[in-house]
């Protein structure tokens, strides 16, 4: 039997009395990416907020099981210390806090008693920003302060690359890359995956270019309409969605 | 020059002593002076010397209370701790600086009531980074009084940080007297219980060509208070300066009050300014994001409101200032938990 990491079933989902989600399923297993393609306001990134706990959106009905558990109990840094990690589309600006501060902060909060020492800290933030061609002055600005889109997206992979998470969410995270960024920023999330599951939220094909689903979900008014292997990704980008809309009967 | 007692006590209307009148803060009876005792003051030789007299009423009464002392500052990097004890203690502290100078000044002490005054100046082509920590005890009265003159092609960088003391009460003046002065002035509030401080600051464009920064950050908890006023001068002459002025208060109990008020006086055409003020409690996204790695709420509001503070402190240059008020602050906050 497959290591299930992610089940979700018949999930409904409203923000302010709309319902964003209707009735989504979906199971993701251990080592397996899934990508969810979609219009604006499809609902892709109200699923990112509901897994990470965002008290903005209300869970009506259906369930999420993680790793056995579930989810809807979890406030949200139990959620992040039981080892799920959402790639913010739009991180926060956290001002007068830097950078490497923060960072150790997080690992001793995830992994408590299993943090690394001073010293072994030192050396893992070394190696990964060497990964991810991050320049050390980085650790001594403030989170997110100031920052381009590019250094947004990859202090949020490096926060990755540390936290070892074994279900990662990816909101985004190829919005404000450039082409070299994205394959720096992709290599580091590859990785990671081997012991992971990964959701990937995205727009564009090109993403999946580095990290390679093994299923996508083309979602369209807050349920998926259509999944496939990685072709579906292919069709998505050359076809656009509206192939997938409901068709409406003309009487005459 | 009138005595202290001859000072008619401040009415309520007054922009200085709106929020924390006179009375509250004089240790005894207004018009007293009340004996004092010196406070001790470690890390510098200080040599006794007459500060200038004043009509302004606390820094009339400070005069009169303590004796005064000099502190020569010259191309070099000095801490001072400031020890307040006993019932009611003063001191009168006059300070030169020449070159490039820093100056951290550490106040703690347990002194029922504590006045402080300061009168400094930075001469010509020098600059001088103040880190300035309040650490007092929690039921301790402060009085404080500051009055720098900046020089040509001066800077002064100074940065408060403000935890210590129940009643505080700081009137700080910056007066940019000739060309190519500037300064950059910081100060980071917090406050529990029932604290109550008031920090009002004053800079006086005087000159062409001067510069003025003003950052006042206030996190208050439980059912503390505080307010910051800010007046703003530049004079008719003072074309081509700059001057920005903004007050920001973070509320983090729902019992906890903050009132800014920045004033401008802009007579000179030719010139930058602006003021700004805002209370607002701890932004929720800001949580959701540092509770999303793995800290509970009330780690996450913590890491919100130290990095508020320390954020005052974005327009000074002195690093070594920073490290010193970054350190003092995470101590402070260390010991509010335990």
């Amino acid at each position: 039997m497959a290591d299930i990491v992610l089940e979700i079933n018949d999930l409904h989902v409203s923000v302010d009395d709309v319902e964003i989600i209707q009735g989504l399923n979906i199971t993701i297993n251990k080592g397996e990416i899934h990508a969810i393609m979609g219009r604006n306001g499809s609902g892709k990134s109200t699923l990112a907020n509901v897994l990470m706990g965002h008290p903005d959106y209300k869970v009506t009905s259906g369930s999420i099981i993680y790793q056995g558990n579930s989810l809807l109990e979890m406030e949200v840094y139990e959620r992040a210390r039981s080892g799920i990690f959402l790639s913010f589309q739009y991180p926060s600006v956290i001002p007068g806090v830097q950078v490497g501060t923060f960072l150790r902060k997080s690992i001793n909060s995830i992994k408590g008693e299993h943090a690394p020492s001073a010293r072994e800290f030192r050396k893992l933030l070394s190696e990964k920003m060497v990964m991810l061609d991050m320049n050390k002055s980085f650790l001594s600005r403030y989170v997110n302060d100031g920052f381009s889109g590019g250094e947004k997206k990859r202090l949020e992979i490096l926060q990755l690359l540390l936290l070892e998470p074994s279900l990662i969410i990816l909101d985004e995270t190829d919005s404000g890359l450039d082409i070299d960024a994205l394959r720096v920023v992709s290599e580091g999330i590859n990785s990671v995956l081997e012991y992971s599951a990964c959701l990937v939220i995205t727009h564009y094909q090109r993403l999946l270019d580095y990290v390679k689903p093994d299923h996508v979900h083309a979602m369209i008014g807050g349920c998926f309409v259509k999944s496939g292997g990685p072709e579906l990704a292919h069709k998505l980008e050359a076809n656009g969605y509206d192939w997938l809309e409901p068709k409406t009967e003309v009487k005459t | 020059m009138k005595s202290h007692s001859e000072i008619l006590v401040p009415p309520h209307s007054e922009h200085l002593w709106r929020y924390t009148p006179w009375k509250r803060m004089h240790p005894t009876e207004p018009h007293d002076v009340p004996v004092s005792r010196q406070m001790s003051i470690t890390g510098a030789e200080l040599i006794p010397t007459d500060l200038p007299p004043s009509e302004e009423i606390s820094r009339s009464l400070l005069h009169e209370m303590s004796k005064g002392e000099e502190l020569v500052i010259a191309n070099e990097c000095m801490t001072i701790d400031i020890k307040a004890s006993g019932h009611i203690t003063a001191s009168s502290l006059k300070v030169v600086a020449k070159g490039h100078t820093q100056l951290m000044i550490r106040l703690v002490g347990e002194a029922g009531w504590i006045g402080l005054r300061i009168h400094g100046e930075v001469l010509s082509g020098g600059s001088l980074s103040v880190g300035f920590v309040n650490q007092l005890t929690s039921d301790s009265i402060f009085l404080r009084s500051e009055d720098w003159v900046v020089h040509r092609d001066a800077r002064i960088e100074h940065a408060t940080l403000s935890g210590g003391g129940l009643t505080c009460k700081s009137d700080v003046r910056v007066n940019l007297v000739d060309k190519g002065a500037e300064c950059a002035v910081a100060a980071a509030v917090y406050g529990s219980e029932k604290r109550h401080d008031d920090h009002h600051f004053e800079i006086h464009h005087a000159s062409p060509n001067t510069n003025s920064t003003l950052i006042s950050h206030a996190a208050c908890d439980d059912s503390s208070r505080s307010i910051g006023t800010g007046m703003l001068t530049i004079d008719e002459q003072c074309h081509q300066s700059e001057a920005n002025q903004v007050f920001r208060n973070l509320l983090l109990s729902e019992k906890a009050r903050a009132e800014s008020i920045p004033e401008l006086e802009v007579l000179a055409d030719d010139v930058k300014a602006g003021h700004g003020a805002a209370s607002a409690p701890v932004n929720s996204s800001q949580i959701h994001y540092l509770m999303s790695r793995g800290m509970n709420r009330e780690e996450a509001v913590g890491v919100i409101a130290e990095g508020f503070l320390i954020d005052a402190f974005r327009e000074i240059r002195n690093k070594d200032v920073i490290a010193f008020l970054r350190d003092e602050l995470t101590l402070h906050l260390q010991c509010l938990v335990i």
